[in-house]
């Protein structure tokens, strides 16, 4: 650190909002039970949440966007210029719309994909969106096995909402202080090593917090994912349901508050319960109706579910939410509100003992006689016209299902053998190959300065042009995972690679110039860990010697030789 | 520690580029509810202090629109402007900001002769459009359409994009129509796109492709028009005894079926029963009811509400207006009775339209009007096959027959008055056109 001096952080206390409770007001632990979710200004009489709200609270307690919506139409003709701040950076992520600074008036829209499965007709209509974007227009591939759409107008949203529900999407709630897409294994019901089929149980996760028990006003954001074969590696997750056996019965046992940000990064760690699947949507409406009403909404930096658990303390963490569940079955009845009684105490140990499968080139699925093609997609990142191509693909060649990956790559499922030499000819596998370098394969990128305006780095451009040359200069004996990310905020994941890079400023010949730091020896196997940092700036000019070094010394990389000699 | 005397962030204490605490400070400065930017300006402005495009990032969202104003000038100002600025500000709509840009791109390209830097026209394009002034239509299009560089015309495309709902509808269709066959394929390209985006878009894509454009964008045309949404339709049209289909309606439907890439069904009020309800029927989010009807008679009177109701049980229904109500139409016939009126030049021969009977004073009233649009005379004229044979054309007046395709009628009287309409290339054309464009 220098000793510049921090802007503070405290000064949210200086101007009490309108809205806010008086400041007298005694600081709330915890509202009564059936206090609803802050979804209205507190009322009269009502217990404030606690002293004066942030201007992000105060935002999300004055109008839920969710009430955006049928107004879409009408906030196009009007033009984004036109919103209010809290509008348009807050209130439109409800409705899944990112107002984007570096691309203003350009804006992006992520979806939900639940469990990752996505199927051709509606591939197409997100195609489509982005084509008529032109060269503004691209689509990127999450690490939640989701899509965002990039280049869109204010006036494209009201249209494409009404076609996303036409095919079945939504883009509801998918950014801010809501829950993200909910996770499962890619490979669910195709998958010849899985436990149980995850998509059945992230679709009613999904159904229950879309629905009308659901979080609409969380502390921020909160991730939760289902492990369903022995690679389900989910720890980064806030709430993570890894498959378990209980006295010979299969379930899950629960993990909570993995999460990684630009001040701390925890994998998630046992809670000490255990349900069986049909419990799962309750309970995690449970926690979040907890964590909704219980989270830090002073600061934002203490927020994430971890901060909570620590505060409580994981027994008294428990009993919360397991209090929480009571009152939710309670109030729910047993449909919506589950069966708390079904909870059992548990160890924490679980079936998932390794990192993630690539999914890549051909594989048969458990169904005789069929396959899947798992397709590398370069730092994740699709074009109109590669979308409309994967779709025809997947129609054409498979049962017009996709998958998407977390390490960002796309699975074309169903595919009968008498298809396979066809699809195996397709044009489109030169550019999404089904068989990448080992480095390739599992890259991770965020998206970098093209749509950020804090990336110190070209994020996947950086990536794309160092992996390539790597690729002419060494050969690995197995993919080698690198996660990068353009800053701190480590979107891209750094710790959970074997190699995280992530975007810094180095001094190079008495010049700053582009750097990387490295972080080295993440690991998503049995006994996971996060990576840690190797060293605090290489100018990107000087990363391929480096990284070859690190390839060759750690990772069982050969040099090849060069062809004249 | 007291809020109250927590130190202003200041220029002065920013972390150099490169410094790892700069970026956490930044994140700080950009979340700081009590910021003053005037500092922040005035080093900007004194040279104090170099923007880079985190810093501003970072100040975007706590800037006024007097203070983006205030940076957009120094930006202009400088001698080599870096280009990614300019979108980082310029967020709000702001009458002396709009009334700035306009002031520096008002003159067009002629003002880059007058020392205006391409990349300062460059980057402020779009912001005008972001504004949304009327005024700044003109200003736009001077851009768009003039010769200079790709990237600016890009810009002004941009600028175009950004504002769409506000520029002048037939205007700017027309623009963006001559754009799509621009020689720049990516400007090219932007303009189909933006039509796409229109209301009814249909209307305005079809025609494009029946020019020469760049492969690129014609594929892109090809795109845009798989993607506007289009309903399967249903025609009624009167037909012949026993429900049978005049081979030029059968034609007419083919065609339609296959230049809309969607199904073309025909009903006959003649047949006994309607077409039966399949999957074509679930092809798009509904039908649309076309009566080819040219008359209103009994059939538009009590049929098709009937048809209608048989319909609107299946699916949701659109149902429009008969043909003959339709003003494209009606402009059709009038060019055709006064080709017809030119042909047969002569004092007082007045075209005439012949027509089945009519009772009802609505009938009356719609040929009164006809009378008024296409200039031609209505003369209502016998069907039956009695009352045929005993009919005589008054005078040597020139005659159109308002039968849409082949009767009895015009079976018998063909070679005095002509084939039926939807024999006549014209206004076949005109139909199929229209029906073509139909959502
Ligand atoms: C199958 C036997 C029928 C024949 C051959 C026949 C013939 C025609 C013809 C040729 C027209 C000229 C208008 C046009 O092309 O749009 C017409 C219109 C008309 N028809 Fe028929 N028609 C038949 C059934 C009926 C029936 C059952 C009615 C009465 C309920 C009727 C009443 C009328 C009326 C009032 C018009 C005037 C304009 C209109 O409604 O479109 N027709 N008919
Ligand atoms: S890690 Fe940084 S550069 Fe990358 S997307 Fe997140 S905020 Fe932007």
């Amino acid at each position: 650190m220098t000793g510049s001096s921090l802007p503070s952080a405290a000064a949210s206390a200086t101007a009490p909002p309108a809205t806010a409770p008086p400041a007298t007001a005694p600081p709330a632990a915890a509202p009564p039970a059936a206090a609803p979710p802050a979804a209205a200004p507190p009322a009269a009489g009502q217990p404030p949440l606690s002293p004066p709200l942030s201007k992000i609270e105060q935002a999300k307690a004055e109008l839920c966007g969710l009430e955006l919506a049928p107004r879409l139409e009408e906030l196009g003709r009007q033009g984004w210029e036109a919103l209010d701040e809290a509008t348009l950076t807050i209130r439109l992520k409800w409705l899944g719309i990112f107002f984007r600074p570096v691309t203003p008036g350009r804006f992006m829209v992520r979806l939900r994909l639940p469990n990752g499965v996505i199927r051709a007709e509606q591939l197409e209509v997100l195609a489509e969106a982005v084509d008529r974007c032109g060269e503004h227009g691209s689509a990127d591939i999450t690490t939640r096995q989701n899509i965002q759409l990039r280049g869109l107008l204010l006036e494209d949203m009201a249209p494409l909402m009404a076609a996303l529900e036409g095919v079945g999407l939504t883009s509801r709630q998918s950014g801010h202080d809501n829950p993200r897409n909910i996770t499962g294994n890619p490979l669910a019901g195709i998958d010849p090593e899985e436990f149980l089929d995850t998509r059945p149980l992230v679709d009613a996760i999904q159904a229950a917090l879309l629905g009308p028990a659901g979080p609409r006003n969380l502390p921020r954001k909160f991730n939760v994912a289902v492990g369903g074969a022995p690679d389900s590696f989910l720890l980064h997750n806030d709430l993570a349901y890894l498959p378990a056996l209980r006295a010979g019965d299969l379930g899950f046992t629960v993990m909570v508050g993995g999460f990684f940000s630009a001040q701390r990064n925890e994998l998630a760690i046992p809670l000490g319960l255990w349900l069986p699947a049909g419990q799962l949507p309750a309970f995690t409406l449970a926690v979040l109706r907890h964590y909704e009403r219980a989270g830090n909404r002073q600061q934002r930096n203490r927020s994430r579910l971890m901060y909570l658990v620590d505060q409580l303390g994981l027994e008294g963490y428990r009993q919360a939410v397991l209090a929480s569940w009571q009152e939710l079955a309670a109030d729910l009845g047993p449909e919506l509100g589950g069966d708390p009684a079904a909870a059992c105490p548990h160890d924490g140990s679980h079936l998932v003992s390794r990192a993630p499968r690539d999914g890549l080139g051909l594989q048969p699925q458990k169904q005789e006689g069929l396959h899947w093609l798992g397709l590398h997609v370069p730092m994740g990142r699709l074009d109109g016209e590669a979308m409309t191509e994967l779709a025809r693909l997947a129609r054409t060649h498979g049962s017009g299902e996709l998958r998407l990956t977390e390490a960002q790559n796309a699975l074309i499922v169903n595919v009968p053998a008498e298809r396979v030499e066809a699809l195996l000819a397709e044009p489109l596998l030169q550019r999404l190959r089904p068989d990448p370098s080992p480095l390739q394969a599992e890259a991770v990128s965020c998206t970098g300065n093209a749509y950020c305006g804090f990336a110190l780095i070209p994020t996947k451009g950086t990536a794309q042009a160092v992996l390539e040359e790597l690729e002419r200069r060494v050969e690995l004996p197995h993919a080698v995972r690198m996660h990068w990310t353009g800053c701190p905020n480590a979107c891209g994941q750094p710790y959970m690679g074997q190699i995280g890079l992530m975007g810094a400023k180095a001094r190079k010949d008495g010049q700053m110039v582009e750097a990387a730091k490295i972080f080295l020896g993440g690991s998503m196997e049995a006994e996971p860990k996060l990576a840690e940092l190797h060293d605090k700036g290489v100018p990107l000019s000087d990363l391929p010697d480096v990284l070859e070094e690190l390839l060759v010394e750690r990772f069982g990389a050969r040099r090849r030789t060069s062809a004249g000699a | 520690m007291n809020p109250l005397v927590s130190a202003q962030p200041s220029p002065a204490d920013l972390p150099a580029s490169g410094d790892p605490a700069r970026w956490p400070w930044l994140q700080r400065l950009r979340r700081d509810p009590a910021l003053t930017v005037e500092p922040w300006l005035r080093a900007i402005e004194t040279g104090a202090l170099t923007p880079e495009a985190d810093l501003l990032t970072a100040l975007a969202a706590q800037l006024d629109a007097a203070a983006e104003l205030r940076l957009l000038r120094w930006w202009a100002a400088q001698p080599s402007p870096d280009p990614r600025l300019p979108a980082l500000l310029g967020r709000h709509r702001d009458p002396r900001l709009g009334a700035w840009l306009l002031a520096r791109l008002q003159d067009g390209p002629a003002a880059l002769a007058a020392g205006l830097a391409p990349v300062v026209a460059e980057g402020l394009l779009p912001l005008l459009g972001a504004q949304r002034l009327p005024q700044a239509w003109p200003v736009l299009k001077r851009w768009l359409l003039a010769p200079v560089a790709g990237p600016l015309r890009r810009a002004a495309l941009e600028g175009v994009a950004v504002g769409l709902p506000v520029w002048p509808r037939a205007d700017l269709r027309g623009c963006l129509q001559g754009l799509a066959a621009d020689l720049d394929p990516r400007l090219a390209a932007g303009a189909v796109d933006l039509l796409a985006r229109l209301p009814r878009s249909r209307r305005l894509l079809l025609p494009l492709a029946r020019r020469g454009l760049d492969p690129s964008v014609a594929l892109r045309l090809q795109r845009r028009l798989a993607a506007t949404p289009v309903q399967p339709l249903l025609l009624v049209v009167h037909g012949r005894s026993g429900g049978v289909l005049p081979a030029e309606v059968l034609d007419l439907a083919q065609e339609l079926e296959q230049r809309r890439g969607a199904p073309v069904r025909l009903q006959a009020l003649t047949a006994a029963s309607p077409p039966e309800a399949g999957s074509w029927l679930r092809s798009g989010p509904q039908l649309t009811l076309v009566p080819l009807l040219l008359l209103p008679g009994g059939h538009v009177r009590h049929d098709l509400p009937a048809i209608a109701a048989h319909w609107r049980r299946l699916t949701p229904l659109l149902r429009l207006p008969f043909l003959g109500a339709w003003p494209r139409w009606q402009a059709g016939l009038a060019a055709e009775v006064q080709a017809l009126a030119a042909a047969h030049a002569g004092p007082g021969l007045q075209p005439l339209l012949l027509h089945h009977p009519l009772t009802t004073p609505l009938a009356g009233r719609y040929l009164a009007r006809l009378e008024q649009v296409s200039g031609g005379r209505a003369h209502a004229t016998p069907y039956s096959a009695g009352e045929l044979a005993e009919f005589q054309l008054p005078r040597s007046a020139p005659a159109l027959p308002l039968a849409l395709a082949a009767n009895r009628f015009t079976d018998r009287l063909g070679d005095r008055v002509g084939p039926p309409l939807l024999q006549r290339p014209a206004l076949r054309q005109l139909l199929l056109e229209e029906l073509e464009a139909l959502p």
